[in-house]
């Protein structure tokens, strides 16, 4: 077991963005002589962060990796993550977890924009809040995330879940607009309220157990359900779309 | 800089030089008879040596290709390339950025393209992209296909106003030729509809594509324009739309005795049988036999290949419909009275066996119509795939075992729809040079000012492919035809070295075509009352600034003024 501590240097500019895609157990369990930009300034890993090893690599498995400080900035960690474990004692950046097919990410903090993106597998736990497009696609992708786990305590942002097509996506929380738009599988669970959600559905189920503001009318309402002692209205949809088979199921709603 | 290219194995089908080792001599950016002195001497080491490629339809500029970028994020992540040796960054695949696209076509030996489509109203951003195509000599024709006062002008009769308003219209736009996409499809499309065919008169005009159609050629022929009409017909992509295109084949005359009088585009996409999408299948021999007979009219292939791209065209109509079969993202749009367009993405797949017959259809149309000047190759970049897979449809044309390797791997049902298996013909270099250069140059009128040839007093626009033709079996070695064609050695555009392997030397060596034919006074449409009243009533701009400004719009502009018979 190996396990690589990574405490942000004090004196790393806050306002720069760090693009650290090369923070994932693959590559930190071979070596750590790798180079992350700095705004448009490469610099050595070891330049930015102070890094402590512990223990004998035995490959990517038997990796952790932890990073201590702000890392608001920081971006990309884990990305194409294959297995391992990252644990961010503090807030995290965008794109946490591009591409990950497997592996899990503890954020104790919030995450930024575009946690888990595009997402193939493993598991994300956050426990603070997520930022935008928690859990979706890339502009214009078809595919978002198609495997794997997202759990959010907090709140998320808007377009949680954009284009889900496979996984599962778990707000505690509430979550902004647009929650599960495009969405043509998978499952996406909001435990508190949100606005607008699903639109432009195919397939998939969504589940939101507060209350909906902003309904849209193209939903067709199928029944009444109780799930975990929530009473739930069922609407199949998006019906603007031809054989839509979405399951949308919400504690209350209100018509926009 | 002069220039002695050694050694070069010229094929220069306008000369009649095929295949010849010989050097070329240039001097002051055009190829002269005379050694020239103080001359950098380049080895070409008996490859292949081209006049420069010449692309006849293709959309590269303009605000549908545009909007394609925009409504297609994950396109612009595909084919990222960093910037390096004083090369811009560039990124995009079917729809790539300016400089992506004129580094991409310099780097294959292209030295001149032809946007096939342009709004008039929409002519400023054409013409700010093609600024911005640095390594390559644009020419753009412009759409009259909804246009209300040319529709008027040729329901009245009036061939002489209908060329007038043409030459009008050209001139403020500063366009190249004329380009009809859908004939009066445009009109009805505001209306909801769209045209069947040709024959059926549309309301309030009271004109039928077939007289529309007579009547443009009629007036561009007047005009003395150096490119025939464009004609993208009527029913694109519709099973059994055959019948229409032959119908229409049928419409044309031969008025010209330099070029063809009406130049199909991406015939292709018109060479459909059948009834449905069941029983979809290739009709490219009847359209094929038909242009043979014919000299009076040049087609280009519009070849599909499978992999991911963007379909782009003035015909709004056509997009919907596609849209309706794909249920992805799409957009249309309507230009005011002169024309419409849409844009979708698609992705032409192997297993799909609509994809495997249009893709057979393509290369069926080269290979039977006889004469190579009158089949041109395009893909009609980026609608049936986009314009780096040139060298692929070489490689295909000229290798049967290729084609039957590829043929294998399509749908399986495609063999009882096609008659492509049964086809031994393999294109030859000269032919392929005919199908890339020299047949565009003469179709498009560009022989008279020195393209697409290597003769003395041409432009010195050349490509040298690191293709040995003497020692090469193009039928067996199609992997090095295909490697060889996707990358010269050098390219040179009049006289100025734009490329060497896979590095961009220079920037800013484009020139813009135009064509402002001479019209007398009395067909002189600034001052023509109907004409004010139309934009002072009808249009969103006025009369005074609608002409694109010369100077501050076009990087080098070549004007040609032609002589009309008005």
């Amino acid at each position: 077991m190996r396990r690589i501590t990574l405490i942000l240097r004090e004196e790393v500019d806050p306002y720069l963005p760090i693009e650290a895609e090369v923070i994932c157990p693959a590559i930190l369990s071979k070596r750590i002589d790798v180079s992350v930009y700095v705004g448009n300034e490469r610099k050595q890993l070891t330049d930015v962060f102070h890094v402590r090893v512990d223990g004998e690599a035995a490959g990517p498995a038997a990796t952790e990796i932890i990073l201590v400080g702000d890392c608001h900035q920081v971006k990309r960690v884990g990305e194409y993550m294959t297995d391992g474990r990252i644990i961010i004692e503090g807030d995290i950046g965008m794109h946490c977890g591009d591409f990950m097919n497997g592996g899990t990410i503890e954020i104790l903090g919030s995450a930024g924009d575009w946690l888990g993106r595009e997402m193939l597998g493993g598991k994300i736990l956050c426990h603070g809040d997520a930022g935008n497009y928690c859990g979706s696609g890339y502009r214009g992708g078809r595919k978002g995330v198609r495997g794997g786990e997202i759990l959010v305590e907090g709140n998320v942002g808007d377009f949680c879940a954009e284009c889900l097509f496979g996984g599962f996506v778990h707000v505690k929380g509430n979550a902004g607009i647009h929650a599960g738009c495009n969405m043509k599988g998978g499952k996406l669970l909001i435990e508190g309220d949100c606005l607008m959600p699903c639109g432009d559905m195919f397939d998939g189920e969504a589940t939101v157990f507060g209350h909906v503001t902003d309904f849209l009318p193209t939903f067709k309402e199928i029944g009444k359900v109780t799930e975990d002692g929530h009473a739930l209205v069922s609407f199949r949809g998006d019906v603007a779309n031809r054989n839509a088979k979405g399951t949308l199921r919400v504690g209350s709603f209100e018509r926009i | 800089m002069d220039y002695i290219i050694k050694n070069a194995c010229v094929v220069d089908p306008v000369n009649k030089i095929s295949g010849e080792k010989m050097d070329l001599f240039i001097s002051n950016g055009r190829i002269t008879d005379e050694e020239p002195k103080n001359a950098e001497v380049i080895d070409a080491g008996g490859c292949l040596t081209l006049p420069g490629g010449i692309d006849s339809h293709t959309h590269i500029c303009g605000t549908k290709v545009n909007f394609g970028r925009y409504m297609s994020p994950e396109d612009m992540r595909a084919g990222r390339t960093p910037h390096r040796n004083g090369m811009r960054a560039v990124s995009g695949y079917s729809i790539p950025t300016t400089y992506g696209n004129s580094y991409r076509y310099a780097l294959m030996g292209y030295t001149t393209l032809t946007e096939g489509a342009m709004a008039p109203l929409e002519a400023r951003h054409t013409h700010e992209e093609f600024r911005h195509t640095p390594l390559q000599d644009g020419l753009i024709l412009t759409l009259f296909d909804g246009d209300w006062g040319l529709m008027r002008a040729i329901a009245a009769g009036d061939i002489k106003r209908a060329a007038a308003l043409i030459a009008w219209r050209l001139d403020a736009v500063k366009g190249y030729g004329v380009k009809l996409t859908n004939p009066l499809g445009a009109e009805l499309w505001s209306w909801g509809k769209n045209v069947d065919c040709i024959r059926k008169p549309i309301p309030d005009f009271d004109v039928s594509p077939a007289e529309y159609i007579k009547g443009v050629i009629e007036a561009n022929e007047m005009l003395g324009l150096p490119h025939s009409v464009h004609i993208h017909c009527n029913n694109l992509g519709k099973p059994g739309n055959y019948t229409c295109t032959i119908g229409t084949m049928g419409l044309v005359p031969d008025l010209n005795k330099k070029r063809q009088t009406a130049y199909f585009t991406h015939v292709q996409f018109h060479s459909y049988g059948g009834s449905g999408w069941n029983d979809f299948c290739s009709k490219a021999e009847p359209v094929a036999n038909f242009v043979n007979m014919r000299p009076q009219l040049t087609i280009d292939m519009g070849q599909v290949m499978f992999g991911r791209t963007t379909t782009m065209t003035a015909d709004g109509p056509m997009e919907f419909n596609l849209f309706r079969l794909h249920q992805d993202k799409w957009s249309n749009h309507d230009v005011e009275m002169e024309t419409a367009s849409g844009v979708i993405p698609v992705i032409y797949r192997r297993k799909n066996l609509v994809n495997s017959i249009m893709w057979s259809i393509g290369l069926e149309l080269a290979l039977l119509t006889k004469n190579p000047w009158q089949c041109l190759l395009t893909t009609d970049n980026p609608n049936g795939a986009p314009f780096v897979k040139y060298p692929e449809i070489i490689g295909l044309l000229m290798s049967k075992e290729y084609r039957d390797k590829e043929f294998a791997l399509i749908h399986p049902k495609t063999k009882s729809r096609v008659v492509l298996p049964a086809i031994e013909r393999e294109l030859t270099f000269d032919e392929i040079a005919v199908m890339t250069r020299a047949g565009q140059a003469r179709a498009l009128g560009l022989l008279d000012f020195g393209k697409g040839h290597l003769g003395p007093g041409a432009e010195a626009d050349i490509a040298i492919y690191p293709i040995k033709p003497d020692k090469l079996d193009p039928s067996k070695q199609y992997a090095e035809i295909i490697r060889g064609f996707a990358q010269t050695k050098y390219t040179m555009k009049l006289g100025v070295m734009i490329s060497k392997d896979d590095v961009i030397l220079a920037d800013k060596q484009n020139r813009t075509f135009w064509c402002s034919p001479k019209v007398p006074a009395k067909y002189d449409m600034t001052k023509d009352p109907e004409l004010i009243h139309t934009f002072e009533r009808y249009y969103t701009i006025r009369m005074e600034n609608y002409a694109v400004d010369e100077d501050y719009y076009l990087n080098k502009s070549m004007k040609i003024e032609t002589e009309t018979t008005l």
